[in-house]
Order: C-alpha cells, then structure tokens, then sequence
C-alpha cells in the first residue's frame, strides 16, 4: 500500500471519530427545552438503552452474541467483546466473501516488512563484499551503507504479492454466489456480560437450555457457578472465586473510563486502552494479583487462583520485558479478597459485595541507573 | 453451543471430557473456521487427558501438524509434555493451543528436545 497522504489519513481519522462516536452502549437522548418559545439547551432527558441479546454458554465461560447488528453495537460503543473468528472486530464473513478487513491489511503490511528485510540483509552483503574487495585492492572505501537508499529502492519495485491476488471477478465462477452462513458470534467474557447488564442495563442474557431471559441475580450465581469444574449452582458461594476476583478489576477500571480488553497476547490479564483499540495500542498492562486477608480461606478453595503467590524475579523480568519491548507499562494490581470470617457470606449473593474489595496499584518500570538520568 | 457446526464433529469427545469442554471446542472452532484446516481431525490422548487436534494447515501442505488445546488456568509440568510427546510416537513439534475466555487463542510452538534456531 503506498504511503497515505496527509487528507487521506485525515479523513480516515474522521471516520473513525464517527464510527467510534458513543463510548458506551447507551446514549443520551437529548430534547431542546424551549423557554418562551425559544430552543434554549439540549438537556439530556433520558438514556436510549439498547436491547442486546446474548446467550450464556457455562463450558466457554462467556456470552454469546449471535446477532451481528446486536455485536457490531457492542464493539462500536466500548469495544465489548471479541469476535470468535477473528483478531478483534467480527470480520470473519468480511473475510469469506472477499472485502478488505483489518487482518488483511496486517498482513499485507507483514509482508511488505519481510520483502523489506531481505532487501535490507541482501544490501548490507553486497556493501560489506563490496567494502571488502575494495580494502584488498587498496582502493579507497566506497560511500557508507545508506539505508535510505535501499528503502527508496523497495517502495519502487512492484510488490510480488500483486501478481498473485486473484482479480475481483472471476470469468468462470458462477454468476450467483450461495450466501455464506455467518457463523461467528461476538464472545463476551463473563466480566464484561455481568458489567454491561447490572451497570449499563445494556445486555439481556438468556438461559442456554430453556432461552429464558436470566435475572441479574440468576446470571450472578451462574457467573460464579461456570467457574466450579463441573458448573454447580447450589454450591455456596465465595469470596475468592475467579470471576470475582476478575470482576472486580474489570468494573475499576471500566468505571475508571478505561476500556478493558484481555492481555492473554502480552503475558498479562488485562490491557488498558484510552479509547479503544482502533485508535492507539494499550499503554497499560495489568496483572491482577489476589490477596488473601486471611489464609484459611485459600487452604478451603477448590479454585486455583494464578498469581496468588509472590513471584520469582525471573518471572517479573520476563513479563516486565515482553511489556517494555511492545512499549506498555506494566501495572501490578492486587485485589484483596475478604475473609469470610469477618464478612457475611450473604453478601455473595449480590455485588454489594464489591465493597469488601480493595484495589491497589503498583507500576513497575525497568530503571537503568547509566541510561536514565533524567 | 451444541447447535453450533464446530460442536457436532468433537460432541462425543466434549461429553467425555467436561472440564476441557470449552477449550476444546475454542480451538476445534479456530482450527475449522478461521485457519480453515484441511484434513482436521481429533485425536484422543489418553496421557493428555484430552482430545488433540491434527490437520494440514493448507491444501498444498504436507505437514500433518498437532495442536494441543488447553485453559489459561491449568498448569502443566514437564512431565505431562514428556507423556504427551510418548504417546504421539514420531511427532517433533506440537503447537499448544491456549485459550482465553474472550476467544482468543494464543498458538505455542514445542518441540521435541532443542531446536538450532534458524538462521
């Protein structure tokens, strides 16, 4: 792809600004409130909440959402949720029936990079032969190796991969082509379905088996019962179970403004974006660390919570590495888990219990005394 | 998810192996439907205490490759990839299939004893 110009990344920005317009699922509408007659200000008079409707599958631990219209509103207002077939946004019926999405632009830049590096590596051989012929012939060294040069010369070769795409229209297929099913579905994590139903009042949830429509109490336990092995709702709950403990760094940093997505890529639990993924990379990387306030429960739990435990200095460098490479900062964030000694175990029957919680942050940023003296 | 295409070639196996049921079928999912396999086909590990997946990754290829699906929650020691490796005489390399509970699968490439990194 040659270089965008200036107005053509412009207008790509403003297409963004109005395709990502709404940051979350529901909109104000407004009405002007005329005073004497005369459209003073808009005032915000009510929510437009959206209807979506997900299915709850206990095995993924994760919601469903079948219906596109109901995915591409998610993922355009506050980035929830993933396609099951793709990298982010569902594309995946996009891609089968042949239009440009995100994954093939990626890869077609991937590409280019790699022509780009063997021309590189290929240059620096003949500069450095070149070099070497000319000292055993006692001539003077010719120019320094100009990487500028080889890549003006890669940007005016034609790109092999040009020749080899199929043209649009294909003189012996068919005129009519059988309409693809679509069969990609936008999977929400147990976390962003419960924030979007109890704090946005913007998803309903329905049971797998009957499709009955789930009470925010009923998706609650189901929440915590998908993480016991097999799925049991009559179990008591606790404080330290997985969806919990996850939960409750999800909704601080949902409620801060941030937009959560996983960081299964970057050796971490979340990542931080400022506004969504389409517009910059995260900048944050976070690991959720559980604290125990007391050590019973943790001898009690049929869960194996990660990271429970202090971590070895080889593990830290080797995540605080994967991190600065792709240039994120990595945030410890530990999630104290209350004693069920101390707190009632009916407050597990709501998310009133959140308040037991506490969250604490530690950034860690690798410091080099001999490179760092500002 | 029972209605859906992915489901119906691994159900047997999902039956099987309840707690593995939903990285299983992420992966069975992946392989199928996003890196489109040709020849994929489950293999039933005993060692591994699961279904494995094995396909070509085009049609012109020749390499029969492995994927191993698993959870972001286990933990799996050496001496399960030691068994998973004896079982599957003749393999060396598998990909381990990771999955998260966002979809997202992570691939990881192991190989049997070290590998000269390439040039």
């Amino acid at each position: 792809m040659a270089e965008q110009t200036k107005a053509g990344k412009k207008n790509d920005r403003a297409e963004r600004n109005r395709i990502y317009a709404h940051a979350l699922p529901a909109i104000p509408s407004s009405s002007t409130k005329p005073w004497l007659g005369i459209p003073l200000w808009r005032t915000p008079s009510s929510l437009e909440r959206p209807r979506v409707v997900g299915v709850f599958d206990s095995a993924t631990r994760s919601v469903w959402i079948i219906h596109s219209e109901h995915a591409n509103l998610l993922w355009r207002r506050g980035f929830f949720g993933k396609g099951s077939l793709s990298r982010s946004e569902p594309t995946w019926l996009a891609r089968q029936t042949g239009s440009r999405t995100a994954e093939e632009i990626t890869a077609k830049r991937r590409e280019e990079r790699k022509t780009f590096k063997t021309e590189r590596a290929r240059a620096i051989v003949a500069a450095q032969e070149e070099a070497e012929a000319a000292f055993a012939a006692g001539k003077p060294l010719p120019a320094p190796f100009a990487p500028e040069a080889v890549r003006q010369a890669i940007r005016s070769t034609p790109e092999p991969g040009d020749a080899s795409t199929p043209p649009p229209v294909l003189a012996a297929e068919p005129p009519e082509i059988e309409p693809v099913e679509d069969l990609e579905y936008l999977q929400l994590t147990l976390q962003e379905a419960f924030f979007l139903a109890w704090s946005l009042d913007s998803l309903r949830v329905l049971d797998a088996v009957t499709h009955n429509p789930l009470s925010l109490p009923a998706l609650w336990r189901a929440s915590h019962a998908a993480h016991y092995m097999p799925p049991a709702p009559q179990l008591d709950l606790r404080f330290d179970n997985p969806f919990l403990v996850n939960y409750v760094a999800y909704h601080h940093y949902r409620s801060l403004g941030w937009v959560v997505k996983s960081g299964i890529k970057f050796c971490a639990d979340l990542l931080l974006y400022k506004r969504g993924p389409v517009f910059a990379h995260a900048e944050f990387a976070v690991i959720v660390c559980p604290v125990y306030e007391d050590d019973t429960d943790r001898a009690t739990s049929p869960f194996q919570l990660s990271n429970v435990d202090p971590f070895s200095w080889s593990w830290l460098s080797t995540v605080g590495r994967v991190n600065s490479q792709v240039q994120k900062t990595l945030i410890l964030t530990y999630v104290t888990i209350p004693s069920s000694r101390r707190v009632n175990l009916a407050a597990l029957d709501s998310p009133g219990c959140l308040a037991e919680f506490s969250v604490r942050e530690v950034v860690l940023r690798r410091w080099v005394p001999a490179r760092m003296r500002d | 998810m029972e209605a859906h295409p992915a489901y119906k070639p691994i159900a047997g196996y999902m039956k099987r192996y309840p707690m593995l049921a939903g990285s299983m079928f992420q992966v069975h999912n992946d392989l199928m439907l996003a890196q489109q396999w040709e020849g994929l086909e489950a293999v039933e590990l005993a060692a591994a205490g699961r279904v494995v997946f094995r396909g070509r990754r085009t049609k012109t290829d020749d390499k029969v490759q492995y994927v191993v699906p698993c959870s972001l929650a286990e933990s799996l020691s050496l001496a399960w990839f030691g068994a998973v490796f004896r079982e599957l005489d003749g393999v060396q390399e598998v990909h381990l299939g990771i999955t998260s509970e966002d979809s997202s699968v992570v691939y990881y490439k192991l190989s049997r004893g070290i590998v000269k990194p390439p040039l």
